[in-house]
């Protein structure tokens, strides 16, 4: 395959949930990247398909993670927390860049209105 | 707030232990942000958010192979995937559990019903053992009469002599006049031998019972009171004993309060305001012809009815020995209570019962026919999972744990179903069944329902697997080509011959238990019953001490009434027709009385003047009596022929001798024959006596009207109260409704039969809908090429509904045998039509081919309409 030399290729689901973890910042965790992709997306996916997919990341190597404290909020339980590291910003360069030069020249006809 | 505790032990047992805690979490948190604008939606989004996870976690999951038993596992891995598969058309799923939800939920209905009156004990200890006994009438002069009220004299001398039984008892029904708290009430009463507490073995929750001295009339002003009567006139006052109520103007002690759980509506005696002993004088004790109480004992340990009954068949053929003019032909029976309280409903609930299965079987054959599409729209998936080398047996068994997957979801449903449909009818129940407030969802319901299920599943299940498992591994994998129209054709026609042939065999029941009823409501019981208002009053004795009193106020009550706006006529009977009343034998003038064996015996009534115009029963000769008649007497018609055969009766002279050996009445008229007891039965012989010095104190007012009759109920008990304002008045209800309530039991066949037929030809016509719906789909090609090589629509339309009304008509021909050989079972419930009546299995053959037709009508236009470009092009 052609994108195995530079980069993991994404899928679509794949890049929502970098893209929100990469909005989120230092508070990306499950249900604020579920929330984040419902609000600016519209599709209101499950929490089981999240984890799914951060699971999945982490483990080609695009996402790290870390486990915080726990709160009372979330009935006593801790948050984990997922962070972008260089491969999973690289990888989504590379989607970016792919969608924007298939795109390219047909923004005023794809634009939402 | 907290979110669903269900959902998360689901999601704690569900989700992967390294994730567990953060996706719980998540939601929770999300689930606290969403609680703020509302609870109830939060909760819906945690509990959609779980099942979501639920459902996504299983195929996501690698499988670890789990040690354990092979069959096990291969099991629970065709639980997950059924579960998966069916989860992803869930249309599907949900069409399947709902008609099963409706088959095993009526089932389960019918069941609990079943369960409570049927199979589960009566709530008394050891309650096999008790009996009620009867006198078995000589059937000379009672035909028919197989149970009989007991004459003390006989009770006393069973009593005696019997060794079968650790105790025996007589007792009667009785009513009170309650006094001394504000206006006068009526009070039910059991008076009862003082054995009467043994034989049911119930203690009081407070005092004492009736010792056996105060059996007797000096020492009988006693009572013991019910668990509802102490709650609702004493407000369960714990220093009730000793106390005094009074009845019928006088002071009885009360001595004692039964529990609660004592008084159960089964067994009447037991389900009264209070009890009091029933206090015979030496005198009435020893009356041994006029037979008015009841007996009820208890078996000793280890004692058989058979024992038993041939034990009171000695004795009672030593009784008759010994009183010949008594008791010549006079034998006694044991009944066990359990038989006697649901002798008659049985028939009935046996037959619902046969008919509820059915249902489940038309539901099973419509669950069938959705299962096969549905495999037949798998085939290849099929086939592609036997490529991969899974046997057909593996096939099968995939398919049937899906059908059970399917038939446990919908018998959960249909258990809801149930509760709720017995929930909404209990009142209903409660007057059409006895021991209806016993009806409850126990542990035999739910082994039923799991049964039931199990039992839809493999109904439902086998034909579809079996057949999808033979399918033709090229075939199946074969793109386009044969159409699948061509597949299943006949399965799927055999199936839909089963619903209509299963519909007919309920239909059938339905209309013939209609006709019935409305044979009994038409059938001529010898007066007009409409505009017709009755009420029942009793005097008692302590008020109206003679019998001028009581005379004075029924001739009061009778004029006030007469007087009211909207009133024709009025007049007074002991028994009011259709509701049974005394039977006595009778004597011609100068004759000697025969053993009782061959006494005659009529049924006798008292009347006042104006009633045979007030009920409309035809006069045939002679006139009705009159204010001045002394002793004086009508005779039905069929009296007539029984006493005088063809001889002319006006004139003639006989007696009573139960109430009179002495008194001679004289017959001044002949009159219609009235039914007496049951419409289906045909009407007795009746004598009316009437005598200007009577002392008669509980009679019927009955009213006709020119309004109607509910609407003078008022005025008219007002009027009475006018007269004695402390006078209870019971029993206010039109002479339409007395015969409607001995209708009851088979206005509730009827009226279950019905729903159950229709919803059996709901289920028939979906399933001829979605059949020849999908025969159109899978052969638009065929039409297309016939449309275009010239076929009109007219050819088109008459194909597509041959396909349907073909074996429609198979499935009404051998329903209509089906019919006719079950009709045994329903020729004991029904009345003046034939269970096998060619007139109603005629409407109903017509009902369900007219169904079938309109179920036809809408995929046959479709495939008329089918555009021969379209469906060619599809290839």
């Amino acid at each position: 395959m052609w994108a195995k030399s530079q980069a993991v290729a994404l899928g679509d689901f794949e890049q929502l949930v970098l893209l929100g973890v990469l909005r989120l910042g230092t508070d990306a965790y499950g249900a604020a990247i579920r929330q984040e992709i419902h609000a600016r997306s519209g599709r209101d996916i499950s929490i089981n398909a999240v984890y799914t997919t951060l699971e999945r990341l982490e483990t080609k190597g695009l996402l790290r993670s870390w486990v915080g404290e726990p709160t009372a909020q979330r009935g006593g339980r801790r948050r984990k927390f997922y962070a972008l590291r260089p491969a999973g910003e690289t990888a989504l360069r590379q989607a970016y860049r792919a969608f924007t030069a298939m795109a390219g020249g047909f923004e005023a006809r794809l634009e939402v209105k | 707030m907290n979110p669903p505790r269900l959902a998360v032990w689901l999601l704690t047992y569900r989700l992967r232990a390294e994730w567990r805690e953060f996706v719980i979490g998540d939601l929770e948190e999300e689930f606290h942000a969403r609680a703020v604008a509302s609870p109830s939606a939060a909760r819906r989004w945690f509990w959609r958010q779980t099942i979501r996870c639920l459902a996504r976690s299983l195929p996501r999951t690698p499988q670890q192979p789990t040690p354990g038993d092979p069959i096990v596992q291969t099991f629970l891995s065709d639980l997950r995937y059924s579960a998966r598969t069916l989860l992803r058309a869930p249309s599907f799923a949900l069409a399947v559990i709902a008609v099963l939800a409706l088959g095993i939920g009526a089932n389960a209905a019918i069941f609990s019903i079943v369960n409570a009156v049927l199979l589960r004990p009566l709530p008394f200890d050891e309650p096999d053992r008790i009996v009620r006994i009867f006198h078995v009438p000589p059937q000379s002069t009672f035909p028919g009469i197989t149970r009989f009220s007991v004459s003390p004299a006989n009770f006393y001398d069973w009593q005696r002599a019997a060794h079968s039984f650790d105790s025996m008892v007589l007792f009667r029904g009785r009513q009170f006049a309650l006094t001394g708290s504000g206006s006068a009430e009526r009070v039910a009463a059991g008076a009862v031998g003082a054995e009467f507490f043994q034989v049911a073995h119930a203690q009081p929750a407070l005092g004492r019972v009736f010792l056996p001295e105060e059996d007797s009339p000096g020492r009988g002003r006693v009572v013991v009171l019910s668990d509802k009567f102490w709650r609702s006139h004493f407000g369960a006052a714990p220093d009730i004993v000793g106390r005094t109520l009074t009845l019928d103007g006088e002071a009885y002690s009360i001595i004692g309060v039964m529990p609660a759980r004592f008084s159960a509506k089964a067994w009447a005696v037991t389900d009264r305001d209070l009890w009091v002993p029933l206090a015979y004088t030496d005198e009435r004790r020893a009356v041994r012809d006029n037979h008015n109480d009841a007996v009820a004992a208890r078996l000793k340990p280890g004692v058989t009815l058979a024992q038993a009954q041939s034990e009171m068949d000695a004795i009672s053929q030593r009784l008759e020995r010994e009183y010949p003019q008594a008791n010549t032909g006079w034998g006694a029976t044991i009944v066990p209570l359990q038989e006697l309280i649901v002798g008659d409903i049985r028939t009935t609930l046996v037959m619902l019962l046969a008919a509820v299965a059915l249902v489940l079987l038309i539901a099973c054959a419509n669950v069938g026919n959705l299962l096969f599409a549905r495999g037949l729209g798998r085939r290849k998936e099929l086939a592609i999972r036997s490529a991969l080398g899974a046997g057909r047996g593996r096939v099968f068994q995939q398919l049937l744990t899906e059908a059970l997957v399917l038939a446990t979801a919908g018998g959960a449903a249909g258990l809801l179903f149930a509760r709720a449909c017995l929930a909404a009818s209990a009142t209903l129940l409660a007057d059409q069944v006895p021991r209806a407030e016993e009806i409850s969802i126990d542990g035999r319901v739910l082994l039923f329902v799991a049964g039931a299920s199990i039992a839809a599943a493999i109904l439902a299940g086998a034909l579809p697997a079996l057949r999808a498992g033979r399918t033709g591994l090229n075939d199946a994998l074969k793109e386009g080509g044969r159409s699948e129209g061509a597949v299943g054709i006949r399965t799927r026609r055999l199936l839909i011959v089963c619903e209509v042939a299963l519909s007919v065999v309920l239909l059938m029941a339905a209309g013939v238990m209609l006709r019935s009823l409305s044979a009994l409501r038409n059938v001529d019981a010898g007066f007009d019953p409409h505009n017709v208002l009755t009420l029942q009053v009793q005097l008692p004795v302590m008020r109206y001490k003679t019998a001028a009193m009581a005379t004075a106020f029924f001739d009061n009550a009778l004029g006030r009434i007469r007087a009211l706006p909207g009133v024709e006529a009025a007049a007074a009977i002991d028994n009011l027709p259709v509701q049974g009343g005394s039977v006595q034998p009778i004597v011609h003038e100068g004759k000697a009385e025969l053993l009782p064996r061959d006494q005659p015996t009529v049924a006798v009534r008292k009347i006042t003047p104006g009633y045979l115009k007030t009920m409309r029963v035809q006069i045939i000769r002679g006139r009705d009596v009159a204010d001045t008649d002394t002793e004086v007497m009508l005779v039905s018609r069929g009296a007539a022929r029984l006493l005088w055969g063809d001889a002319d009766p006006i004139g003639r002279r006989v007696t009573l001798p139960l109430q009179s050996k002495t008194v001679l009445k004289q017959v001044i008229g002949i009159v219609g024959d009235v039914k007496q007891g049951d419409l289906s039965e045909p009407p007795m012989a009746t004598v009316y006596e009437y005598t200007h010095e009577r002392d008669w104190r509980a009679l019927v007012i009955a009213a006709r009207t020119s309004v109607p009759p509910a609407s003078v109920a008022q005025a008219a008990t007002a009027a009475l109260h006018a007269i004695d304002p402390e006078q209870p008045v019971q029993n206010v209800r039109t002479m339409d409704d007395v015969l409607d309530q001995t209708l009851t039991s088979q206005r509730f066949s009827a009226m279950v039969l019905g729903l159950f037929a229709s919803l059996a030809l709901t289920l028939a016509s979906v399933g001829i809908y979605s059949v020849l719906s999908y025969i159109v789909r899978g052969r638009s090609r065929e039409i297309g090429i016939r449309t275009a090589l010239g076929a009109r629509t007219g050819d088109v339309l008459r194909m597509v509904i041959a396909e349907g009304m073909t074996p429609t008509l198979v499935g009404i021909a051998g329903g209509a045998v089906a019919a006719l050989a079950s009709a045994r079972l329903l020729e004991k419930l029904v009345f003046g039509v034939s269970a096998a009546d060619p007139l109603t299995l005629g409407a109903v053959a017509g009902t369900l081919a007219f169904v079938a037709l309109i179920a036809s009508v809408v995929p046959a236009y479709r495939a008329a309409r089918v555009d021969p470009l379209n469906a060619l092009r599809d290839e």
